[in-house]
């Protein structure tokens, strides 16, 4: 490629300002191409997905949903039914209160309270549920999928099942503990 | 044939205007990096906001952007045009009274900014912030700017307008309209108002303004002032006048239709979205003829890196040019924006383009400018060289670790385990791990800034050294190219000033009317089965905490179509969800999770208490307490005027509601109060901003009714 062709053969193509001499090099090959590239690249692009119907962004997400879903499905399928018992012997596992109170610890003090008596949520301790009865099957029920209207948030997507139960386990065994300072009781007593 | 080329004239130059514009740009130059660097500080260790409100981030990062772009930037581009503008029309500007004018009414506003930002008067749309007092005096002010540049053009010696002028003239035209466009705005008192776009509509013009901020206020003209300085310095003849025709004119076209790529996956309707996207990746080519001609301009003169160091800042800042004018077509690839978006990348890509384009250019300026206007030498060329090799290690420090935080934080946010759940789905794990970046941040950030001491040390004895005698000296000009017959119709146009700005602004109007345009009917894009409810009077006075407050600037309300967002934070934001949302507050990062669904998540206490110390319901949390939230009273009164002012700009209020706003808005205030007595929280929290607050939270993402 041979430079400056015409360079400071006419005055058209050679300007001065303030000192400031203006060459007029050819346009670098390579750029012009990438230039173009982007150009065409742009034009196939809005016709594929603005004018021939492509997937919108809407489409692409259902498709990606539909396979999480399915993921999702095996996961509840492939895992046992739970019943009173099968909580009961699960809860008893070794380990569990240990890992549970960790958890607790972690994730749910700040509504609860350190000793479950209760700041923002209600008091764990005490025979009063405002959700079900208190049973492990309803515990267990609360923390996975949440009390939208309460504000207790879901866990079943923060927490393993494994981790689930042990959160359960260790409010379970919290029963009667009778703490300071407890919150007064919401809800219903349980029989 | 009698010309009056011949014609010797003896002028004076006006570099007075100059030399206020240059000692301007440095002071609040150091505003802005100190500013920064308080912030950046804060996010690795949140007490550094000293408990105090008026620098709490969400009020100091509009003030820190404020003061880097149109405090730093802008005075470094009115220090520069005026002085390469004179010289290359061969003329003094037009009018001295003017140029007066402008800088004391432009330093004015940066102080009015400078007062009220701290104190929350904001219209919560980034680099738009300021209240409509201030929005009209920018407008006066750059009018005043406007006439006096281009009357100066009118009177010029030179006929044909150097390839500088082109992108000056585009500048003035855009910024004048994209300002006035973005704040058109129906006040509620002195220093508050509501912009009449809402949702989708302000999004987008938010954004086409946002975007071509960057664009006509820290692209083009820079690229003016490179194309005018780099040759003069260096002494060295510009690659390509062809090159030059080819690159402005694409630039200025395309740039202006790239701003909808800041809202990729959001509820902007999605023919917007793509437009956004390919006239971003268009953009790269245009933006490298630029680079390209400052970079062969300079080709064959690295010897005088050795005798003329101020050289190694333009080269460093036309490679920063280079890369983020590079990086930023890549990000606005949808794939791409899906997994920057929100992080620290985005913060990572501007600052390289903010410190390393925009900053080593001025300093080149200013270091080629001051010795000359002062006529003088530099004080230490080796004081030099040291900020030029801090302020890069500086820079690097600082786009390393924030592209890495930004990275590090998209891919926890996406993982997902085998059995369809989030792999981090607490979101503050994800902030946890990125913290240690903020740290190397604020150290890039704080090298940059002892660098530019090092300057104003610098330029403090240049100044201190330079000859008593500062009397202006006359040039000899005389007038040229007015003969000049060419056949090439370009040239011809570089000789007609007023056609040559008339066709720049034709350039940029048309991206603009085509994407506007449609939106302003927004009801074509809302479906008639979905009702939006609008904010009760309460809810709207919290919103304005929350704007004021800047929350957004660290808090999004938009969840894209995307399946981590959905896990994360449920189903995607709809375009009737933002519908009366004047202004929108969709945000462009998440410091912090989403919001749009943080209504009903948790009980009023738990706000309360989250408010009050982040940290007693996160331990991790690096956010800022905000005890004044609960000193501070709601004006309760103000609401009527607010909802009908809101009603005149389209939100379907009753008139009973309108009237008796402050009523409705005291009952909810006891019903919520009520309810955190209830449950534990101190006496008498009524009257205050918490509770104001506290609703708007529990209504964000409650307003959609499927009927």
């Amino acid at each position: 490629m041979s430079e400056n062709k015409d360079n400071g053969k006419n005055t058209e193509n050679f300007h001065e300002y303030d000192g400031i001499i203006e060459h007029d090099n050819p346009l670098p090959t390579w750029w012009l191409w990438s230039f173009f590239l982007t150009i065409i690249f742009a034009f196939i692009y809005f016709l594929h997905y603005e004018i021939a119907n492509g997937p919108t962004l809407t489409d692409e997400l259902k498709v990606s949903m539909q396979e999480i879903e399915k993921q999702q499905a095996v996961n509840v399928t492939s895992s046992p039914t739970e019943t009173e018992d099968s909580l009961k012997e699960a809860f008893n596992k070794d380990g569990m209160l240990n890992a549970g109170k960790a958890l607790f610890e972690s994730k749910c003090v700040a509504c609860h309270g350190p000793l479950l008596q209760g700041s923002i949520g209600p008091n764990l301790t005490d025979k009063f549920w405002i959700n079900g009865a208190g049973t492990r099957m309803d515990i267990v029920k609360v923390i996975r999928t949440g009390v939208a209207d309460k504000g207790m948030p879901p866990w079943g997507s923060v927490l393993k099942t494994e981790e689930l139960y042990a959160v359960a386990a260790y409010v379970v065994t919290k029963q009667g503990s009778n703490p300071p300072g407890a919150k007064a009781p919401q809800g219903q007593e349980a029989p | 044939m009698n010309t009056p080329s011949n014609l010797i004239e003896k002028i004076f130059y006006d570099d007075d205007i100059v030399k206020k514009f240059t000692l301007a740009t440095m002071i609040w130059a150091l505003a802005a990096f100190l500013f920064g660097l308080i912030a950046a500080l804060q996010l690795a260790y949140w007490p550094m906001n000293g408990n105090l409100e008026w620098i709490t981030f969400g009020r100091l990062r509009p003030l820190h952007t404020n003061a880097a772009i149109f405090a730093f930037g802008g005075n470094a581009i009115f220090a520069g045009i005026y002085h390469s503008s004179q010289r290359l029309l061969k003329t003094r500007l037009f009018s001295d009274v003017l140029s007066k004018i402008h800088f004391w009414g432009w330093q004015l506003i940066i102080v009015a900014a400078a007062i009220t930002l701290p104190l929350g008067y904001s219209h919560g749309k980034e680099y738009a912030e300021l209240e409509w007092p201030i929005d009209i005096a920018i407008a006066a002010i750059w009018v005043v700017f406007a006439v006096n540049f281009f009357m100066t053009i009118r009177q010029r010696r030179e006929k044909h307008l150097y390839v500088a002028l082109w992108f000056y003239i585009a500048t003035i035209i855009t910024v004048a309209v994209l300002h006035i466009v973005n704040s058109i705005e129906i006040p509620v008192s002195f220093m508050k108002s509501y912009p009449i776009y809402a949702g989708i509509q302000d999004a987008l013009v938010q954004w086409w303004y946002g975007h071509n901020a960057v664009a006509f206020f820290l692209t083009t003209p820079f690229l003016g002032l490179m194309y005018y300085y780099v040759p003069k310095a260096a002494n060295r003849p510009v690659y390509s006048y062809r090159l030059s025709i080819v690159h402005f004119w694409s630039l200025v076209f395309l740039y202006i239709w790239a701003g909808p790529h800041h809202l990729l996956y959001t509820s902007l309707p999605e023919w917007a979205q793509t437009l956004g996207m390919i006239f971003s990746l268009m953009l790269w080519a245009p933006s490298w003829g630029g680079m390209i001609n400052g970079l062969l301009t300079l080709k064959g003169s690295w010897h005088l890196l050795r005798t003329e160091p101020l050289i190694k800042f333009f080269v460093a800042g036309v490679t920063f040019y280079g890369m983020a004018t590079f990086e930023g077509p890549l990000l606005s690839i949808k794939s791409v924006s899906a997994l920057g978006h929100y992080t620290d990348w985005i913060i990572g890509h501007v600052h390289s383009g903010a410190l390393g384009w925009n900053g080593f250019m001025t300093f080149g300026m200013i270091y080629y400018l001051v010795p000359r206007l002062w006529r003088t030498e530099l004080y230490s060329k080796k004081l030099l060289e040291n900020h030029f090799w801090i302020g890069l290690t500086g820079i690097l420090f600082y786009y390393i670790s924030m592209v890495t935080a930004g990275l590090t934080q998209g891919m926890m946010w996406r993982a997902i385990n085998k059995d369809g759940t989030l792999t981090y789905p607490d979101f503050i794990e994800t902030v946890v791990r990125i913290v240690p970046l903020y740290w190397i941040r604020a150290l890039g950030g704080a090298l940059f800034l002892v660098g530019f001491s090092m300057m104003c040390y610098n330029i403090y004895k240049t100044i201190q050294l330079a000859p008593a005698d500062q009397k202006p000296e006359a040039q000899v000009v005389t007038r040229s190219g007015f003969d000049e017959i060419s056949k090439s119709s370009h040239r011809n146009l570089e000789g007609m000033g007023l056609a040559f700005s008339i066709l720049a602004f034709l350039a940029i109007a048309v991206g603009s009317i085509v994407e506007i345009y449609p939106t302003l009917s927004i009801h074509k894009y809302i479906s008639a089965d979905k009702i939006q409810e609008p904010y009760t009077p309460l809810e709207i006075a919290g919103r304005d905490i929350y704007i004021k407050e800047g929350c957004y600037v660290c808090h999004s309300q938009q969840i894209r179509p995307i399946v981590s967002e959905v896990l994360r934070y449920g189903k995607a934001s709809t375009i009737e969800e933002s519908m009366y949302d004047h202004p929108f507050q969709w945000g462009s990062k998440r410091t912090g999770p989403d919001l749009s669904r943080e209504g009903k998540k948790y009980p009023n206490l738990w706000h309360y208490t989250h408010m009050m110390d982040p940290r007693s319901v996160t331990q991790k949390s690096i956010m800022p307490n905000y005890p004044w939230l609960a000193e501070k009273d709601t004006d309760f009164l103000i609401l009527r005027k607010k909802l009908s002012v809101m009603k005149t700009v389209g939100v379907p209020y009753e008139n009973e509601l309108v009237a008796n706003a402050d009523i409705h808005a005291q009952k909810q205030a006891l019903e919520i109060t009520a309810d955190l007595e209830k449950n534990g929280a101190p006496k008498g929290l009524e009257k205050k901003e918490i509770i104001a607050l506290i609703a708007y939270l529990q209504a964000l993402g409650q307003k959609g009714k499927m009927p």
